[in-house]
């Protein structure tokens, strides 16, 4: 009886919603305090006792690190190494997670593992060898030097995920695709990549969401300023005296909001993609 | 990718069910086959020119003298003595115990908050959908920024933490605590989501008949709930040991592996032997050992993992 009279906000005030609100200023509080010292001034950010609220709200930082510092240039060079090795695992891991998934292909499940052990590798493991190989190639800072191995490292998942997709869809339309004479390039373009679109999208967000934050590759063969990424660029930023805080994340808001909005956009494809292991397991 | 945040840290399928290789194979079957090698061998090729072609490489230089001139790098012959000077070192006995204790701990307390936090969700009747919105965030940060982030927080002179805790970053046990609290920030999300994903394929009756039987909440979850999440939690463990086990970017940023040493992982100790020292071949021995414990423990993690789903695997 009690409770069905409860109206308005009492309804919301019970252990769960009071545990939801928790997480949520646990994980907001710290990205609040990204935001919030990026709009403050110089004295703002060093200020004791800290400044809860940036007092007065400044954009001199964006100013700074847009103007005064190349941040934007590391911003384009981050937007040109993801999208290009995002381009890259999505064509080759369309192809090779539909061979592996689809076609009679022997010795799938040796590739298969393999892949999966490949994706766990730590990256410490190939830094030596290619930076050398980077060198004798004359790729140190270069594009290139990032985008082939973020393909290679981002294809793994990318074929582990399509060919999940691959196995789900119908063999029907494919086999009267065949039939009326399509090739199987066409075949593969016009009837069963639409179905896997999905697939590609997480495969397609994973992929630039791991270029766009990678840093040991970034760090060791772009070290030039002009071809460093926005991870490098945050990191050797300043001195080891005193760091710019406000500069500093300003250029970090201006990196992580379009990620985040990609990610909020995509996020049923994303939760799909962290989940496909649980789920299936 | 294995980018360290997150890796994005990123997450790894695992095997799904297999199509069973045909008996006989006629001519279409062995056309069609030749099609597929042909759609795959570019991923395949670019996979293995950058990793497993690397891999080896890097076996090579761990066990070559290398040497560095202005001129670039020369190989001066055989040796074993990388190993044994990197492994008879401190330095690596210290990073290899730093690793290990830091991936547990991590691990430990991710998983159980992790644990927690979806169970809060899965309870929730509104506003589920914006909680998961605001849990891939931390997920998408870049893990360099967030370093930053705490690293201003932390700060000794003006840090909002420099009141409660003075100099968080100056002695080596509190500097590891406040490591792995940025760690547990950034990740705990992440384990959440993988949980939630396992917690909402138990099927409701199940639950319904344990409180029937008489069982409260607290019992219902240690008897039934976490059982039948072991699988999914097995996965969330797996994926955060072998990240977390290649620990780069947060400290290289966060403590620069200080004070001193104390906080330098593998990695940063292969990095910094590499780059700053320029020892090569020492430097390959630090990667080459850290990818052999990494894959040691990927080869158990599968072994335990195909004797549970055992029978959706060929053993092919």
């Amino acid at each position: 009886m009690r409770n069905r009279t409860r109206t308005g906000a009492a309804r919301y005030f019970n252990l769960v919603n009071l545990g939801a609100l928790l997480i949520a200023l646990f994980v907001i509080i710290p990205m609040y305090w990204l935001f919030a010292s990026a709009f403050k001034t110089t004295a703002g950010v060093g200020a004791s006792p800290p400044q809860y609220f940036p007092n007065p709200v400044s954009t001199t930082n964006f100013q700074q690190a847009f103007g005064q510092y190349t941040f934007g240039r590391y911003i384009l060079n981050s937007l040109v190494v993801a999208a290009c090795s995002t381009a890259l695992v999505l064509s080759l891991g369309t192809l090779a997670g539909y061979a592996l998934g689809r076609l009679p292909v022997r010795g799938k499940y040796p590739v298969m593992v393999s892949l999966l052990m490949i994706s766990v590798f730590p990256q410490i493991a190939v830094i030596a060898p290619l930076y050398l190989i980077m060198r004798d190639l004359g790729w140190l800072n270069s594009y290139q030097a990032l985008i082939f191995p973020y393909t290679a490292f981002n294809l793994p998942f990318a074929i582990w995920i399509l060919r999940n997709y691959f196995l789900g869809i119908s063999m029907s339309m494919e086999e009267s695709a065949r039939v009326d004479g399509a090739g199987a390039l066409r075949t593969l373009w016009s009837v069963i990549i639409p179905q896997v679109s999905p697939g590609i999208f997480t495969a397609g967000v994973f992929t630039f969401t791991a270029c766009w934050t990678e840093f040991l590759m970034a760090l060791s063969f772009n070290q030039q300023n002009n071809m460093r990424t926005i991870p490098v660029g945050i990191a050797t930023f300043g001195s080891q005296f005193t760091v710019p805080y406000g500069t500093l994340f300003a250029a970090s808001v201006v990196a992580v909001v379009p990620i985040a909005i990609l990610v909020l956009v995509f996020r049923k494809a994303v939760v799909s993609g962290l989940t496909s292991g649980a789920v299936k397991g | 990718m294995a980018s360290t945040q997150l890796a994005p840290t990123a997450p790894v399928a695992v095997p799904g069910t297999l199509v069973p290789p045909p008996v006989r194979r006629d001519r279409m079957t062995r056309n069609l086959a030749r099609m597929g090698w042909g759609f795959a061998s570019p991923a395949l090729i670019v996979i293995g020119a950058f990793t497993i072609f690397p891999i080896l490489f890097s076996i090579f230089v761990s066990f070559e003298n290398v040497n560095v001139t202005g001129a670039g790098f020369s190989f001066q012959g055989l040796t074993a003595g990388n190993y044994s000077t990197v492994l008879g070192a401190g330095l690596w006995h210290h990073a290899l115990w730093f690793t290990t204790v830091y991936t547990v701990v991590t691990v430990v307390v991710e998983v159980a908050l992790g644990t927690v936090f979806a169970l809060v969700l899965e309870r929730m009747t509104q506003g589920r959908g914006m909680m998961m919105a605001l849990l891939l965030i931390p997920w998408s940060l870049i893990t360099v920024v967030s370093a930053e982030l705490w690293s201003y927080i932390y700060n000794a002179s003006y840090g909002v933490l420099s009141g409660v805790f003075h100099n968080i970053l100056g002695a080596p046990f509190s500097a590891t605590v406040a490591l792995m609290f940025a760690d547990v920030w950034k990740t705990t999300p992440f384990v959440t989501i993988i949980v939630l994903a396992g917690l909402v394929m138990i099927p409701q009756e199940l639950l319904e008949a344990s409180e029937v039987d008489g069982a409260n909440g607290w019992k219902t979850f240690w008897r039934v709930t976490l059982p039948l999440l072991r699988p999914t939690i097995g996965i969330a463990v797996l994926f955060r040991v072998l990240q977390a086990f290649g620990l780069f970017d947060l400290p290289y940023v966060l403590t620069t592996g200080g004070p001193g040493t104390s906080t330098e992982s593998l990695a940063m100790l292969g990095y910094n032997t590499m780059f700053t020292n320029l020892d090569f071949g020492p430097g390959a021995a630090v990667a080459t050992t850290t990818a052999a414990i990494v894959l040691i423990m990927s080869l158990v993690f599968l072994k335990a993992f195909k004797a549970q789903v055992g029978k959706e695997l060929p053993s092919a």
